[in-house]
């Protein structure tokens, strides 16, 4: 490629184990496989890795990577990637960041950063204008993330440097640490650990140069003239408000908020923790990531006698819930305090909520006992113990180690029949959208690659009545409906692929017929938006050949036994249970895969990827096909 | 058959020109609305966007789709209504240019239950039936399933709860229609109004006779 539009054209190579750094150009064929961002993180992934090995071994790699619209005039275009064998999925693992970090790598001048080996010692990599060195971080190891960046930017004697890293937790090889820039956070699947495994604190990142699209002034025309339309998406103005927490309220009318480990329907809690009430209450200001109109992002200020003054995020949807509902904690206050130290240690929210909810369950079961807990009593409800359990986790100590492994882990170890009670998929513990509220949920969770995963599809919009006739989503889907289910979800992860391998956020909601005119008139390369969708399916069997490779089956194509033959006794979702067994099947022959979930050669044939990925199984010594 | 008149680039100036000339009509609105022509001699149609301020269109803005809904040139989202538009192509080979405005006083009339009357030369001449088609959500095939039932052998359309759609051989035509549509149902309105709700009187039927052996309906 003569000169490149959008993407950047190259790759930084950092081996830890040797301090070997290398600049590379991409591989334009890849692009065109599977587009920048996600698409080339994975693609990068399957090529380079073996599923099979341990995701603490110098053999794992994390790759970094932003989208040819990331840090453009585009709406929302401010995120980026990472991607690794995951720790607690122990198969694919990936996550997202918003924010500014990513917008910064591209400014610097990389679509990815590549990131192999282990070091002996603490170290940082610092990223400056095309640039690339490691650093020494002996200094910083141990340090919580806020701290982290401050001492970073100060060492730099730049404030405008932007640096993901990783707090205790990540140190601690926590299974679902998170990486964090900016009170953004890569929170999903443990990556964070993996850095932590590698030695690893920070990924320091600074850029000046512009990022160059190939016509500004008609990209330029078309933002200024869609706002009126992006603007018009009924949850826009409700996430500008309040931030995701604002759909809090709606949510919980379709019975969709898991309420004490998803085995309540109904609970008065929910008034003093949902969005509105918190903005009204504990609101410091309203932000907003790179170049977004929505601005879900809200920073929260909270004085309290147990906790003192807090100031940082403000809880999400997703946070509220977790720490909230799900362990029938109604302490606003408390919540807030919590999301700091999960970011301060840098582990996932939800994880951590999940995992705590199963503890207490299980303890209240008789199913673990004080010996297992330190001599800590385990109740619902209760903020303080709450905050003992996430601080435990953040240090690894105590019971905090076992819960640390995420539920799927300790729950195995502790036995019992404690399985029963851990609520994940895949290892990833289930985010906060009760699948029995929406079928379509169900599905999506059984089959996302990293597990269950609300983002990658978000089909529970379409199951509340939103249609994408772009995407050939006419009718309406209902939300106990089981047929068109597996096409629907399919359509939708797939979509959705293509969002992150742009480097676009989903809460932005750019009708996906607009989307590909962006993506001409920012790289100069026309890909209609079926080649875009043949992308984003590429992206779905990549995955899924990585997972395959990394040993997970049909079987691990399920939910927890809870959703599927337990019906709540009330709520907006009350009676209902997942029937997934139908969908999945109609999902499996949508996407051309054969009845034990495999991509089929024909398939992948007609990908226009039988050729790479015949040649990567076999460079593997794997036949998936025998 | 096509219209052999406009060159391709000047049919794309001509949906420009007939946009804004239904914008500054108030019969389309801010983000209310679509035009599309089929090309001469093919199976493509050039349509405006969706979602854009329909006052100021470009050239540029505009899209060239297969009466599939395949993208073939522009960057723009094409409009949702494309499966209405490319619909009304496939059944009638006589139309070349498809009109979707939002007229506020016909759309009105209609959602309170009034036909359009003869009450006007235009009215028999012009319009002839006008048949009010159901409402379905816009952008649906539902919706290009229930207007390609009804279009055979009328001008326009009464989108119930939505608008009005035109046909013309060329962009002309259809424009002319969508205009008059409004003409008629304002003289209707101003002549209930005025009379406190009483009927207007229609053009006694021997007048009309001759255009209904003219025409099919």
């Amino acid at each position: 490629m003569d000169e490149w539009y959008g993407y950047t054209g190259r790759i930084a190579r950092v081996n830890l184990s040797d301090g070997k750094i290398s600049i590379e150009e991409v591989k334009a064929e890849y692009l065109d496989l599977v587009l920048g961002g996600v698409g080339l993180a994975s693609l990068i992934l399957f090529m380079e890795v073996d599923p099979r090995i341990d995701a603490f071994a110098p053999s794992n790699k994390l790759v970094f990577a932003v989208g040819p619209l990331t840090g453009t005039m585009v709406p929302g275009s401010s995120r980026a990637v990472v991607v690794g064998r995951s720790p607690l999925t122990l198969g694919w693992g990936e996550s997202h960041l918003g924010g500014f970090w990513g917008v910064e790598l591209k400014r610097a001048g990389f679509d990815a950063l590549v990131i192999e080996g282990e070091s002996d010692n603490p170290v940082y990599i610092y990223v400056d204008d095309g640039r690339v060195e490691l650093r020494d971080a002996s200094s910083l190891w141990g340090l919580k993330t806020s701290e982290t960046e401050e001492s970073i930017a100060s060492e730099l004697g730049d404030s405008e440097v932007k640096v993901a890293c990783i707090g205790p937790a990540g140190e601690k090889l926590v299974r679902y640490a998170s990486i964090v820039s900016g009170e953004r956070v890569a929170g999903r699947t443990g990556l964070g650990a993996v850095m932590g495994s590698k030695r690893l604190k920070a990924v320091a990142v600074r850029g000046r140069y512009q990022v160059k699209v190939r016509w500004p002034d008609k990209l330029r025309s078309m933002v200024a003239r869609l706002y009126p339309s992006i603007m018009s998406f009924p949850t826009i103005q409700i996430l500008s408000s309040y931030g995701t927490n604002g759909e809090m309220d709606s949510f919980y009318q379709y019975g969709d908020v898991p309420i004490k480990n998803f085995t309540e329907g109904e609970w008065d809690g929910i008034a003093k923790i949902e969005g509105q009430y918190m903005v009204e209450h504990y609101l410091k200001r309203h932000r907003a990531c790179f170049g977004c109109p929505v601005g879900c992002w809200k920073e929260a200020r909270v004085e309290d006698p147990r906790y003192g003054l807090i100031e940082g995020r403000m809880p999400e949807y997703e946070s509220a819930a977790s720490l909230g509902s799900l362990l029938l904690n109604d302490d606003p206050a408390s919540l807030i305090y919590m999301e700091k130290i999960c970011n301060d240690y840098g582990f996932d929210v939800i994880s951590a909520g999940v995992t705590i909810a199963w503890a207490i369950e299980c303890f209240e079961k008789g199913l673990i006992k004080i010996e297992d807990t330190g001599g800590l009593q385990l109740r619902w409800g209760d903020p303080l113990l709450i905050v003992d359990l996430l601080k435990l986790i953040g240090e690894r100590v105590g019971f905090g180690y076992m819960l640390g492994e995420g539920c799927r882990l300790a729950s195995m170890k502790i036995g019992r029949g404690s399985e029963k009670y851990a609520m994940h998929v895949k290892g990833l513990e289930v985010p906060m959208h009760d699948p029995r509220a929406f079928n379509g949920m169900g599905l999506q969770y059984a089959t996302s690659n990293r597990g269950a995963c609300h983002l990658q599809g978000l089909v529970m919009r379409i199951e509340q009545g939103e249609r994408v006739p772009d995407l050939k989503i006419y009718r309406r889907f209902y939300r106990f409906e089981v047929e068109g289910k597996g096409w629907l979800v399919a359509t939708m992860q797939d979509w959705h692929h293509v969002l992150e391998s742009l480097g676009l956020c989903k809460f932005v909601q750019i009708p996906p017929g607009h989307v590909a005119g962006f993506y001409l008139l920012a790289t100069g390369i026309e890909k209609r938006l079926p080649d875009l969708q043949k992308c984003g399916e590429r992206i779905s069997n990549i995955q899924r050949l990585f997972n395959v490779v990394a040993g997970v089956t049909a079987s691990d194509d399920t939910l927890p036994d809870r959703f599927l033959s337990e019906p709540l006794k009330e709520g907006g979702a009350k009676g209902h249970i997942v029937e997934l067994k139908p969908m999945l099947d109609e999902y499996y022959k949508c996407r051309g895969w054969d009845d034990r979930g495999m991509p089929t050669r024909e398939k992948l044939e007609e990908l226009s990827m039988l050729g790479i990925v015949e040649a990567r199984l076999k460079s593997l010594g794997v036949n998936i096909w025998s | 058959m096509s219209d052999s008149i406009f060159s391709e680039e000047e049919l794309r100036f001509e949906i420009i020109r007939v946009m804004k000339t239904l914008y500054d009509k108030g019969l389309v609105s801010a983000l209310g609305g679509n035009v599309s022509a089929r090309i001469p001699g093919s199976d493509s149609i050039w349509i405006t966007p969706s979602g854009v301020f329909k006052g100021d269109l470009k050239p540029d803005d505009l899209i060239k789709i297969s009466l599939d809904g395949d993208v073939i040139e522009g960057f723009m989202r094409p409009s949702v209504e494309w499966p209405m538009h490319t619909a009304i192509y496939r059944v009638r080979p006589d139309i070349n240019a498809v009109i979707h405005a939002h007229n506020p006083i016909t759309t009105g009339l209609a959602l309170a239950g009034i036909e359009l009357k003869p009450i006007t030369v235009e009215a028999v001449v012009t319009l002839r039936s006008v048949p009010v088609v159901p409402f379905a959500y816009p952008g649906t095939d539902e919706l290009a399933k229930l207007v390609a039932e009804r279009v055979k052998g009328v001008r326009a359309l009464i989108l119930q709860n939505h608008g009005v759609v035109a046909l013309g051989y060329n962009l002309v035509e259809a424009e002319a229609i969508v205009e008059t549509l409004e003409e008629v149902a304002i003289t209707q309105l101003v002549a209930i109004l005025v009379s406190g709700g009483r009927e207007p009187p229609t053009i006694p039927e021997k007048d009309r006779e001759l255009v209904s052996r003219l025409y099919l309906r």
